[in-house]
């Protein structure tokens, strides 16, 4: 019985200590949006579509982010340009739908999409919400700053000729016997 | 019928039957890159391997080579397998480029599937990849040699299956090539297949390149409508347009394959100069205000003239709705027609022919492909009916012989003995080289109804019906002018030709002429007879969803549907009735709707240009009645109206048969043609794969396959005339003067002049009967610069 009133009694010294500690303690939360914290790279939130080092449009449509996003919010045309690269004439992505899942960045064989920190995304009128590709392209590589898609592929898009992109041995002399 | 046991379940097959195919039926799928149903087995790729576990084979093994056996105990999951599998494909990949993400095969590539499917993610080489050059194979097939994997399906299907041999492979040991043995386009009208059967990306659609992934279309069973046969599509569509068509399997009609005309024809449903509005007097409306001023003027005229004032033309390229329908509103109004014949005679050919075929005689492609002795009489498959050339070459290869009667030089890709005569010899030569169909056990005779008139069709059933006996199955088969040639004739019951109304109009009892989705500017054997007629008409109303000459000179414009956005059936040359679902709704591409470089950012449930009717809902529409509301009352509404189409209710996947159950008949006398007169020239237009068929002679791609516009003759002729090869003529005839290429054949028939339709030869008559005859003074050569 003695016992039991003293633990309670310690108890509440023990809270009240911890309260009144805090009165002299400089506080921890932070005051969004006076200061805003810097977060890691790898957060999910806006998305951008990234250009290679040498400025060029990374993206090639390929389709497989939206072929992988679970809402179906990326849109694209792909095209042709007049040496042979394949890009996106148009591209778009309903961020009214986005779930920021990051799927589309895995599936992105050239690095192109990225999800950037940039969570601050809202807009009053919902059709403002649908980005075109104009307002997704930035001037930067994002996360993986030295990716040349086009350098490691086979096919010919005025970079380098058939054979001489990484690793690719120059073609071969099809028209001899000679082991 | 060996017994054999594969991954634990009993399966009896037939005799010679390879354990791959065995293991389909039990629906297991054995993995295979070189193996093609179509083509055969060679195991070449090695990603077949089973294991063979008990039996006569032992141990892993290729299954697309071995032969099911009785006791065998086959393997498909077993660890030694499914890990020799798995290092095939690791292999293959050694040198395979990274190039998924831009090669237009990713999506439906099976190396891509396998090389999932087997688990193999992570590049472990650190060698170097070997490359090729790759070569300009024309505007169809683009061509990237780095994908390959040496399946060899490619030069299977295009040397052996197709006959052409322009393309092969080269090169030894890791340097093997696959590709044309010279610089060059691809000769073979059947190039476009190898896209299809090629399991990686090294051939790959030009015209359609990167325009999308096939996850992403929308794609529809569709039937071909490019020539008579009717071969089975699939249509991919995409944003409103459609973005590739392939072929699809049929049992009975094109199985495996298409030919390029009906892979790339498609261009015409959604080019620029396409009618998507209405037309009142040059003055852009929209489709609908189009209808109800074509009704309402119409509507005027019958009242003040009569009905007979108003007159119907249909063609043979519409739906069996829009035909039907046209019948119908005839019926229903008292007007005239519908004609559905360009000319006498080419109507007259493809009704005997209809007439001719029963249940009994009638011989599907898939029956070619297995007889064994073939006679062809004015048809030239490749140029009008292209598939069946294929069919035919299939039958040569298991020893078919062949027999060619026709005047025009002939190039298909098999062997055929030649009997090269003019129209007026023909039936002599058919009643001659009939003899030698008399061995065979499984004849068939195939007749053009292009360039032969109605006796040639008579005496080639007539022929069939001696051949049949109680042994032997002989076959008719009958080549069309178009697309749905055979359901014209089946509902066709005026008889008429266009030049019967230009007759009526002419003396004035025609005022007022609706024409549907025909191309009559171009066919109608005398152009000025035909401006002048037209003039002359009060009303001028034109339906279609071509900007054809007639179409932009009417009064009254009303754009239609294609078969890509209204879907519909048509009956192919041997009576068989397809259905066609639309691929997509109607209304203008996103491509075209959106300004500037994206789809429009305005959202609303309305298609813009979604308001153009079907033909047949239009032909409902001009006579003020309501039509059918969805595509399965149309279907139903034709059922009860028509008799003939009462078999349309058992419709199953290869189509229904439709026969007018009409029989055969010996003519009443026999039309010899006129005989060509001495120091005269026949001039025969002629129907040719690329370039002159209506709808897919408006798709670029094909256009620069149509070469330049030629005329070709016998090499006596040219000597006779002092022609060489090459030389440029220029030929006058009934006012017209055209320059052409000479092209000089043997054998054709002497005193024949053949001009193939051509894109930049704006007229090229249908026979009307009366042979054109041009004396060979008028035949000049033209110094060339
Ligand atoms: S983050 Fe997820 S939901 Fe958003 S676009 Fe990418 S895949 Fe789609
Ligand atoms: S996955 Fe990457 S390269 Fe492919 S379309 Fe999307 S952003 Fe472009
Ligand atoms: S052929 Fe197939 S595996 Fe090769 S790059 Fe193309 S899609 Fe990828
Ligand atoms: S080109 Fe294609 S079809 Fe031909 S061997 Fe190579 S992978 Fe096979
Ligand atoms: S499928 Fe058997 S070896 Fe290629």
């Amino acid at each position: 019985m003695i016992r039991a009133v003293i633990d309670i009694i310690v108890s509440i010294a023990a809270g009240f200590y911890t309260t009144g500690r805090h009165l002299f303690v400089r506080p921890v939360t932070e005051s969004y949006p006076e200061y805003k914290r810097p977060l890691p790279a790898r957060s999910r939130a806006r998305i951008i579509l990234t250009r290679d080092p040498e400025g060029r449009e990374r993206c090639v449509a390929c389709y497989l982010c939206s072929g992988v996003c679970p809402v179906n919010c990326i849109s694209m045309q792909a095209a042709e340009d007049s040496q042979g690269r394949r890009y996106a004439a148009w591209f778009r992505i309903n961020f009214g739908r986005c779930i920021y899942c990051g799927l589309c960045e895995q599936a992105c064989p050239t690095s192109a999409i990225q999800l950037t920190p940039d969570f601050e995304h809202i807009r009053r009128d919902i059709l403002d919400m649908v980005f075109e590709k104009q307002d997704l392209l930035v001037d930067l590589c994002g996360k993986d700053p030295d990716y040349d898609f086009y350098q490691h592929a086979g096919v010919v898009v005025g970079l380098a000729g058939k054979g001489d992109h990484i690793s690719e041995n120059p073609p071969v002399n099809t028209r001899t016997n000679m082991p | 019928m060996p017994k054999l046991i594969i991954d634990n379940r009993e399966i009896e097959v037939p005799e010679g039957t390879k354990v791959i195919k065995a293991a389909e039926k039990l629906g297991i799928y054995i993995p295979r890159f070189c193996f093609h149903h179509a083509l055969g087995a060679v195991g070449a790729c090695r990603v077949c391997a089973v294991k063979f576990q008990e039996g006569p084979v032992d141990g892993v093994q290729m299954s697309c080579m071995i032969d099911a056996q009785d006791g065998m105990k086959v393997s498909t999951a077993d660890p030694e397998a499914a890990d020799f599998r798995r290092s095939v494909i690791e292999w293959l990949m050694l040198n395979h480029p990274h190039d998924c993400p831009v090669c237009d095969e990713g999506g439906h590539c099976l190396l891509q599937d396998l090389t999932v499917a087997g688990g193999h993610g992570i590049r472990r080489s650190k060698g170097r990849k070997r490359t090729y050059t790759d070569q300009y194979l024309g505007p169809l097939v683009y061509h990237e040699m780095n994908r390959c994997i040496q399946c060899y399906r490619c030069v299977r299907f295009y040397r052996e299956y197709s006959g052409y041999s322009d393309l092969g492979v080269t090169g030894i040991a890791g340097r093997v090539y696959f590709g044309r043995l010279r610089e060059g386009i691809l000769e073979s009208p059947f190039a476009g297949n190898l896209i299809d059967i090629c399991p990686t990306g090294v051939y790959t659609d030009r015209p359609s390149r990167y325009t999308g992934r096939r996850w992403d279309f929308e794609r529809t069973p569709g039937v071909c409508i490019h020539c008579s046969l009717g071969c089975r599509t699939t249509v991919s569509a995409r944003y409103r347009q459609v973005v590739r068509v392939e072929g699809r399997f049929s049992q009975q009609v094109n199985r495996d394959f298409i030919c390029d005309r009906g892979r790339y024809g498609f261009y015409y449903a959604d080019r620029p100069g396409r009618p998507r509005n209405g037309r009142i007097n040059g003055q852009t409306v929209s489709a609908q205000q189009a209808v109800e001023e074509a009704r309402d003027r119409l509507q005027r005229i019958t009242q003040e003239h009569g009905p007979e004032a108003v007159g119907i033309i249909g063609s043979a390229r519409s739906s069996l709705q829009t035909l039907s329908a046209l019948v119908h509103l005839c019926h229903t109004t008292g007007w005239q027609g519908p004609v559905f014949r360009n000319t006498w005679i080419a109507g007259a050919a493809a009704d005997a022919a209809v007439r001719a075929l029963s249940p009994e005689n009638a011989f599907s492609m898939r029956e070619i492909e297995t007889a064994d002795a073939i006679l062809a009489v004015g048809a030239d498959p490749v140029n009008e009916a292209p598939m069946l050339a294929l069919a035919m070459r299939q039958a040569q290869r298991t020893g078919a012989e062949i027999i060619a009667i026709d005047p025009r030089p002939l190039d298909w890709p098999f062997d055929f003995a030649h009997l090269a005569c003019r129209a007026e010899e023909m039936e002599e030569t058919l009643a001659s080289a009939a003899e030698r169909l008399s061995a065979s056990r499984r004849p068939v005779v195939i007749c053009g109804t292009e360039i032969t008139d109605d006796g040639i069709v008579m005496q080639a059933a007539d022929l069939v019906a001696g051949l049949r006996g109680s042994d032997k199955r002989a076959g008719l088969f009958c080549t069309m002018p178009q697309a749905n040639s055979f359901g014209a004739a089946l509902l066709d019951e005026s008889n008429a030709c266009a030049a019967d109304l230009a007759d009526r109009i002419e003396t004035g009892q025609i005022r007022a002429l609706a024409v549907f989705e025909s191309d009559l500017w171009h066919v109608f054997p005398d152009r000025s007879r035909l401006s002048t007629a037209l003039e002359k008409l009060d009303l001028l109303v034109s339906v279609d969803f071509l900007d054809t000459p007639l179409f932009e000179n009417a009064d009254i414009g009303i754009p239609s549907l294609t078969v890509f956005e209204a879907g519909g059936i048509y009956v192919n040359q041997e009576g068989r009735a397809q259905q066609v679902r639309p691929a997509h709704t109607g209304g203008l591409p996103i491509a075209a709707a959106g300004l500037g470089d994206h789809p429009p950012r305005s959202f609303s449930p309305d298609v813009p240009g979604r308001d153009m009717p079907a033909a047949w809902a239009a032909a409902f529409s001009l006579s003020g009645q309501a039509p059918p509301e969805t595509d399965a009352q149309m279907t139903a509404w034709m059922r009860d109206n028509f008799a003939v189409l009462a078999d349309l209710a058992h419709m199953e996947a290869d189509g229904v048969r439709l026969f007018a159950g009409r029989k055969v008949s010996i003519p009443d006398e026999a039309q010899i043609p006129e005989k060509k007169p001495d120091q005269f020239l026949e001039l025969l237009p002629a129907p040719t794969i690329f370039g002159g068929e209506p709808m897919s002679g408006h798709s670029q791609c094909l256009r620069e396959l149509a070469g330049l516009p030629a005329v070709w003759m016998a090499r006596a002729d040219a000597d006779r005339l002092g022609i060489a090869d090459d030389d440029r003529v220029s030929l006058g005839f009934e006012n017209i003067e055209v320059t052409l290429n000479v092209r000089i054949s043997d054998p054709m028939a002497q005193g024949v002049l053949v001009v193939y339709r051509h894109p930049d030869i704006d007229w090229q008559p249908a026979p009307d009967g009366k042979r054109i005859f041009i004396s060979e003074d008028q035949i000049r050569r033209i110094e060339k610069a």
